[in-house]
């Protein structure tokens, strides 16, 4: 199975087009909120897009396995030896690894073309805050990827991307939402993952309710995963 | 001797649809097996229940001696399975390395990918590879582990001459249990030891190539008649001595072409002349696997109707 990790860390790496997707894309959208319409402090969009990115990388982890079952590739791999939960857990572990370019990149951004200052301390604690906080949309991807068969998935993930990023006032932030809006925003997965970061910038722990919320929604994502991974098999 | 294989009165059924219907099959450590049949007549199902793959309706299949899936996760088996893909990102070196990876005591990767006929390959971007090539990745996939046994589902399937002749070189070097389905009567005659002919989810005939044949008789009569026999005609056809089947097919210029299956040709020949004075263009050939399959596998021992 490690010859498995391997590769699938290898190929999450060098792949062109969702390099680009996962790191330029978010980029170029901090540089837009931040430089040019200045709709958002510096700091919070690029905690937001590092968010947003890193986010789209371990949600996508459902794009590949919709592809690759289409494709026949577990068809290929269910009469080797490596077991159908070893396939899951290395997509996962390539997408975690596929996860840190997107943080790494939108930080390096916010502290070089941004003029985001921030004690050493705080630009330490946001990696493994943002990329924790991600994770368990690792979970709703593969939900995703055996649920759905080859392109329809990566797009059903896109509006379910798009909606929670906005939802969850990634793009724009929840103080200029609606009331209603607003208050479902809160208990939305984004946002409080949002918030981990968010929060962080002001020297302060996640509070209470965001880790209920993410623990809450950790639960359901990978119940779905589970579920429709075991119907798949 | 060790059974490689074991099936015990197989069924699998999807719905209404039964696509296996009682198969008993028996392969022996060593026997090279190919399993023939018409499109539909079940062999992928048979394999795929064979290498537990798909769980069979009722009955049991042993592999290597313990229950199928168990042979596949410890490594023991090399599997060529149909429709199955491959990574497109990655380079073919780096597919079979980590797949022989995954194997206890894998081959030296050089020796694999030479095997497969795949080194030149090696650094291509399996992508970017054509339908032939791809085959031939698949058989390293399958050569990969160093299996003692190996199952190839259509193996040929898209390769040209050279990658035929060298997929089967390999599977003869080997000299380890070999099962293949193939549609090639040619690849079963050549390289099989036994050969199990399918239809319509039943074992119709299991036994040497050289058994098969003689099992639907000794040669087979042709020639041409102004009409297409039919009705009283026909019945008189098949009453001619050592007649076994009967096949017609419509000519082009509203004559029709007959076969006669026989198990004398030189008594069917002179009942013939005798009994119709409108034949042309006899002649009498052996028989060859293709028409032992199609004997056998039309089930009955009559066949009529238009040839394909």
């Amino acid at each position: 199975m490690s010859a498995y990790v391997r590769l699938e860390l290898a190929r999450a790496l060098r792949n062109p087009v969702g390099m680009t997707m996962l790191t330029v894309f978010p980029l170029l959208l901090f540089l837009l909120w931040a430089k040019v319409l200045t709709v958002a402090p510096p700091a919070q969009a690029m905690v937001s897009m590092a968010t947003y990115g890193a986010m789209g990388g371990a949600m996508f982890v459902g794009g590949a396995i919709a592809m690759e079952r289409a494709g026949g590739w577990l068809r290929q791999l269910a009469v080797t030896p490596l077991p159908a939960h070893g396939y899951v857990t290395a997509k996962l572990l390539g997408a975690a690894a596929g996860v840190l370019p997107s943080i790494l990149v939108v930080l390096a951004a916010g502290a070089l073309l941004g003029g985001v200052r921030l004690p050493a301390g705080t630009w330490a604690a946001l990696v493994p805050l943002i990329w924790a906080g991600v994770l368990p949309f690792a979970a709703l991807g593969v939900a995703f990827g055996y649920t759905f068969r080859g392109q329809l998935a990566s797009l059903a993930m896109m509006i379910v991307y798009f909606g929670l990023s906005v939802l969850g006032g990634l793009w724009v932030p929840v103080t200029s939402m609606p009331a209603g809006m607003r208050a479902l925003a809160e208990y939305s997965p984004t946002y409080q993952v949002g918030s981990l970061g968010w929060r962080a910038l002001e020297g302060e722990p996640p509070t209470g309710l965001s880790l209920a919320v993410l623990a809450g929604w950790t639960l359901v994502f990978v119940a779905l995963a589970l579920w429709r991974y075991r119907r798949a098999l | 001797m060790r059974n490689a294989l074991e099936l015990d009165d197989v069924r699998k059924r999807y719905g209404p649809v039964t696509a296996l219907d009682g198969v008993d099959l028996t392969v022996a450590e060593g026997e090279t097996v190919a399993l023939l049949g018409p499109n539909g007549a079940g062999k992928s199902t048979l394999l795929a229940v064979a290498l537990g793959l798909l769980p069979a309706t009722s009955g049991r299949a042993t592999l290597l001696g313990r229950p199928p899936a168990d042979a596949l996760r410890a490594g023991r088996v090399g599997v060529l399975p149909q429709e199955a893909g491959l990574l497109d990102d990655v380079r073919v070196r780096e597919l079979v390395a980590t797949v022989a990876a995954m194997y206890d005591r894998p081959p030296p990767l050089a020796a694999t990918l030479r095997a497969a006929g795949v080194e030149d390959l090696a650094q291509r971007l399996v992508g970017r590879l054509s339908g032939g090539q791809r085959q031939r990745v698949r058989f390293a996939l399958a050569l990969a582990g160093g299996p003692g046994m190996l199952v190839l589902d259509e193996p040929t399937a898209g390769l040209d001459v050279d990658g035929r002749r060298a997929l089967w070189h390999e599977v003869k070097r080997r000299a380890g249990t070999t099962v293949f389905a193939t549609h090639y009567l040619a690849e079963a005659d050549a390289y099989a030891d036994r050969v199990v002919l399918l239809a319509r989810g039943r074992v119709v005939a299991d036994g040497p190539v050289d058994a098969i044949k003689a099992l639907v008789g000794g040669g087979e009569v042709r020639f041409d008649r102004a009409d297409v026999p039919e009705g009283a005609d026909l019945a008189r056809l098949r009453a001619l001595p050592g007649v076994r089947g009967v096949h017609v097919e419509g000519g082009v210029s509203g004559g029709g072409a007959v076969a006669l299956r026989t198990v004398d040709s030189d008594a069917t020949l002179r009942a013939l002349f005798a009994a119709f004075d409108d034949v042309r263009g006899v002649r009498v050939e052996g028989v060859d696997l293709e028409s032992a399959f199609v004997s056998l596998t039309a089930g009955t021992e009559q066949t009529e109707g238009p040839r394909r």
